[in-house]
């Protein structure tokens, strides 16, 4: 009882403490954006090959831009107060649909690709830390250090010309196959088809990032004392592997993991790009380059509280794999 | 077990089990997917002129006229025409029965909405191209006459589907144009209706099953894909999940490998509306390039074949005047003039500066500029390395700038903070729609973007390009555009480089589908698919 009232304490002051962290980062990020060259309005103008500078001036002024910067960022703030994230006139639809509707490609894919790299990683970790210095040490490390150096483009090319071109297995690019348009499960099936080769190619880098993490955690704590105990009182290797190290050994891997969450929301931008995936990465590209500003901050809202909650269930799983680690 | 083999193994499963999937895909009669790059930012056709927008508008609105291969018109929404001796009144004759895609009817109460509440007031082009439009009279449902201030015979090359698209009064009246429902839902009377428009994925297009034209269109559906990388469209067009794509949507380099292979075509057809110029504008107000003798050496220097051979795979034509030599067809191209060397002329371009006064110092260096360049992709970075190279004997040293579209466009329209520029304009159909905005006093517009950045100034210009607008006899036309190409071969306000072209890539499944001078920002109904 006294544990579980503590957690939820615990995890009550975490949000409380989120909201400053939040507002501070929004703050940031709508100053940072202002440094960048003309607005989204020159965008559009040049787009159009020309306009005059009435309507242009008519244009900011519906914007909003005209107003001062600070007058702006007021109006921001309340707004996101409101759980209203504003208006992209570049796309002409209010942000928050603009992003909900990428949300589920980009959870999908990032979902698919964390347990894939983590899952791969812990087992490929714990393959090799057991085996070390034999043959599927080597193999498995020379297979990380490619994987890792290799660029996800090139990687994601490579996939497309192998799987798509020569072999035809799957798709080039996408989330769904647009002469067609299935429904039902043909469409589930569909989709699903059509993310095998971005979460493979997103996955590559992470996966031999968890592999690395996880077979020197695995090894690292291969020589603490507590498994010299655990040998001396008898208990036997697998059960030293599976009950005693493993479980320590991952407490860095779910913090990378964690940690990780948050760059994969725009650090897919290259795959997205490379397979046409419609996830918030492109979106987000795409923003910064048409200075839709409205847009890009409701992403990195997004992002941030992402990253925040993510952080918190990082810290709770810790208390769960380690009971040592207090929540307070 | 080794990993590798495990995940070798789990998608083989994968792909047998869903290859079928795949292998479907084109099947369905007449599904069109084709690329549009980039993803448009509306599907307005009558607010902004912008590129994607035109690959897709068009197969949604109509316009009065369509135009052949040979710029000759066709007609479309106006069943025929008649130009009123002075020139002064056109009446149109429109085609009865049309309807637009809710159902309403299309009727001479639109054509004069159109003209003069939509495209006179918020088209980028419209306020020029109807400018002599001083009202239009509707006498009955199915004729539209317009009384113009003056002659104004480049009006009818202006009216296709993409660049005055025919929209519907009864959504439009009353409301704010530029916030308009139909800029992502639009409603026309062309041969496809819009159906949904995923942002980030694609835009999908039914058949209009009420269409005027009868048997069209012939294809059941059509889809706009956005890919943003350039390898995986290619990739896409190979696999056959796309079948076409326009404007440089296929990168030149994959392009002219597809050319070799079976199944693929490519074409330069579908772009003489359009004529796209490859140029370099100066900063005509300050050092160095206020001294016409240096923009004349610059033109010069210029090897025009070595930029179309090495960077654009021989697609292009150097450029030998201020206009495209695509007007030759309507009499207005002048041939012959200086100052245009196709491989370049360094000896010439030296005599000019020596000659001007423009002496090299101790270091062999006459003038330090920075070029800008069209943040418009890889292939105009390489131009602006070559130039660089070109200038160096001529002791012209080159910084090279390449920004975002947002800063660039500042720079050179706005903040005029530039000293020469690589870019490039549409020329259009008549030297009126896409010429006169680069050279004319009244087209030094701060702040609006593709116009007389150069900032020339020159009265007698001025006044040829007034009487070249107005002149109703072809000849005598001609003539006047002759001294106009003459007067700017001289004073080099803009190097004209090359006369582009721009590739289409398709399937060659997909037939009839560059029977208009508009390509790709035509409509597609006569397109279609065949086994």
């Amino acid at each position: 009882m006294e544990s579980s009232q503590r957690r939820t304490r615990y995890v009550l002051k975490r949000l409380f403490q989120a909201i400053p962290i939040v507002f501070a980062i929004v703050v940031l990020n709508f100053f940072l954006l202002q440094l960048a060259e003309g607005d989204a309005v020159d965008v559009l103008a040049g787009e159009a090959g020309a306009a005059t500078p009435e309507y242009m001036a008519e244009l900011r002024e519906k914007f909003g831009l005209d107003k001062p910067l600070v007058v702006q960022l007021g109006v921001y703030l309340k707004n996101v107060v409101m759980l209203d994230l504003g208006y992209s006139f570049r796309h002409d639809m209010p942000v928050s649909e603009l992003i909900f509707d990428r949300f589920f490609p980009t959870l999908l894919l990032m979902t698919s690709t964390i347990l894939l790299a983590v899952g791969f990683g812990i087992v490929l970790g714990l393959v090799a830390a057991s085996g070390l210095n034999t043959w599927r040490d080597t193999v498995i490390s020379i297979f990380a250090l490619i994987t890792y150096a290799t660029p996800l483009f090139w990687v994601g090319l490579m996939l497309i010309v192998v799987f798509s071109l020569n072999l035809g297995w799957f798709p080039t690019s996408g989330m769904e196959n647009f002469a067609m348009f299935y429904e039902g499960w043909d469409r589930v099936l569909d989709i699903a088809h059509h993310l095998v080769l971005p979460t493979i190619t997103l996955s590559l880098f992470y996966l031999a990032l968890y592999t690395r993490l996880m077979r020197a955690s695995m090894l690292e704590q291969a020589g603490q004392d507590y498994v010299t105990t655990a040998r001396a009182k008898g208990v036997t290797e697998r059960r030293i592997v599976f009950v005693h190290v493993l479980r320590n050994a991952l407490l860095p891997v779910v913090t990378m993991a964690g940690v990780q969450v948050g760059a994969l929301i725009g650090g897919s931008v290259i795959v997205e790009s490379v397979f046409a995936w419609p996830g918030l990465g492109m979106l987000a590209f795409e923003a910064l380059f048409a200075r839709d500003l409205n847009l890009l901050l409701g992403i990195f809202l997004l992002s941030a509280i992402l990253v925040v909650a993510v952080n918190l269930i990082v810290d709770i799983i810790y208390s769960t794999l380690d009971p040592r680690i207090e929540m307070a | 077990m080794n990993f590798k083999t495990l995940l070798m193994g789990a998608t083989c499963a994968v792909g047998l089990a869903l290859s079928p999937l795949s292998a479907l895909a084109q099947n369905a009669g007449g599904n069109l997917v084709y690329l549009v790059q980039p993803e448009p930012p509306s599907l307005a056709s009558f607010l902004s002129t912008s590129g994607p927008i035109g690959l897709v508008a068009p197969k949604i609105y109509d316009g009065l006229f369509e135009y052949d291969n040979d710029l000759q018109i066709v007609p479309s929404l106006a069943e025929s025409y008649e130009v009123s001796d002075d020139g002064k009144t056109i009446t149109f004759t429109l085609r009865e029965g049309v309807q637009w895609h809710d159902g309403a009817p299309f009727t001479s109460a639109d054509v004069q909405f159109t003209v003069m509440e939509v495209l006179k007031q918020v088209h980028p082009r419209g306020p020029n191209s109807f400018r002599e439009v001083t009202s239009i009279d509707t006498p009955d449902d199915y004729t539209a006459v317009f009384n113009l201030a003056n002659p104004a015979p480049y009006m009818l090359r202006a009216l296709s589907s993409y660049e005055s698209p025919m929209v519907p009064k009864h959504l439009l009246e009353g409301t704010d144009l530029r916030a308009s429902d139909l800029a992502t839902n639009p409603v026309g009377t062309g041969p496809f209706t819009f159906v949904e428009w995923r942002k980030g994925q694609y835009v999908r297009l039914d058949r209009n099953e009420n269409y005027w034209k009868p048997g069209e269109p012939l294809l059941e559906r059509v889809v706009g894909r956005f890919i943003p990388d350039a390898s995986t469209r290619t990739a896409a067009l190979e696999n056959g999940e796309v079948m076409y794509g326009a404007y440089g949507a296929i990168p030149n380099i994959d392009a002219v490998r597809l050319r070799e292979q079976d199944g693929f075509s490519v074409t330069t057809d579908g772009y003489s509306m359009i004529n796209p110029m490859a140029l370099i504008e100066f900063n005509t107000t300050k050092p160095p390039f206020d001294n016409p003798a240096m923009r004349r050496a610059v033109s010069l220097v210029m090897d025009r074949q070595f930029l179309i051979d090495n960077i654009w795979f021989g697609y292009g034509k150097p450029a030998t005047s201020a206009l495209s030599s695509s007007f030759d067809k309507v009499g207005l191209y002048k041939a012959g003039l200086p100052n245009y060397p196709a491989n370049g002329d360094l000896e010439a371009a030296i005599k000019q500066l020596d000659d001007a006064g423009i002496l090299p110092d101790a270091n062999g260096v006459r003038a330090n500029v920075t070029l800008d360049l069209i943040p418009y992709g890889e292939d105009w970075r390489r131009a602006g390395e070559y130039m660089k190279q070109a200038m160096k004997p001529l002791g012209i040293e080159v910084e090279l700038r390449y920004e975002d579209v947002p800063t660039w466009l500042n720079r050179i329209y706005a903040e005029y903070d530039f000293e020469m520029n690589v870019n490039f304009f549409y020329q259009l159909p008549d030297p009126v729609l896409g010429v006169h905005r680069h050279y004319g006093t009244d087209q030094i517009r701060q702040g609006t973007h593709f116009v007389n950045a150069s900032r020339y100034s020159n009265p007698e210009l001025d006044a040829l390009l007034a009487a070249g607008a107005q002149e109703p006899d072809p000849i005598k036309r001609g003539e006047i555009y002759g001294e106009i190409q003459t007067i700017l071969a001289n004073d080099m306000p803009v190097a004209n480089l090359f006369e582009m072209e721009f590739l289409t890539v398709y399937n060659d499944k997909l037939v009839n589908h560059a029977t208009s001078a508009l390509g790709a920002y035509g409509s597609f109904s006569e397109a279609s698919i065949t086994e």
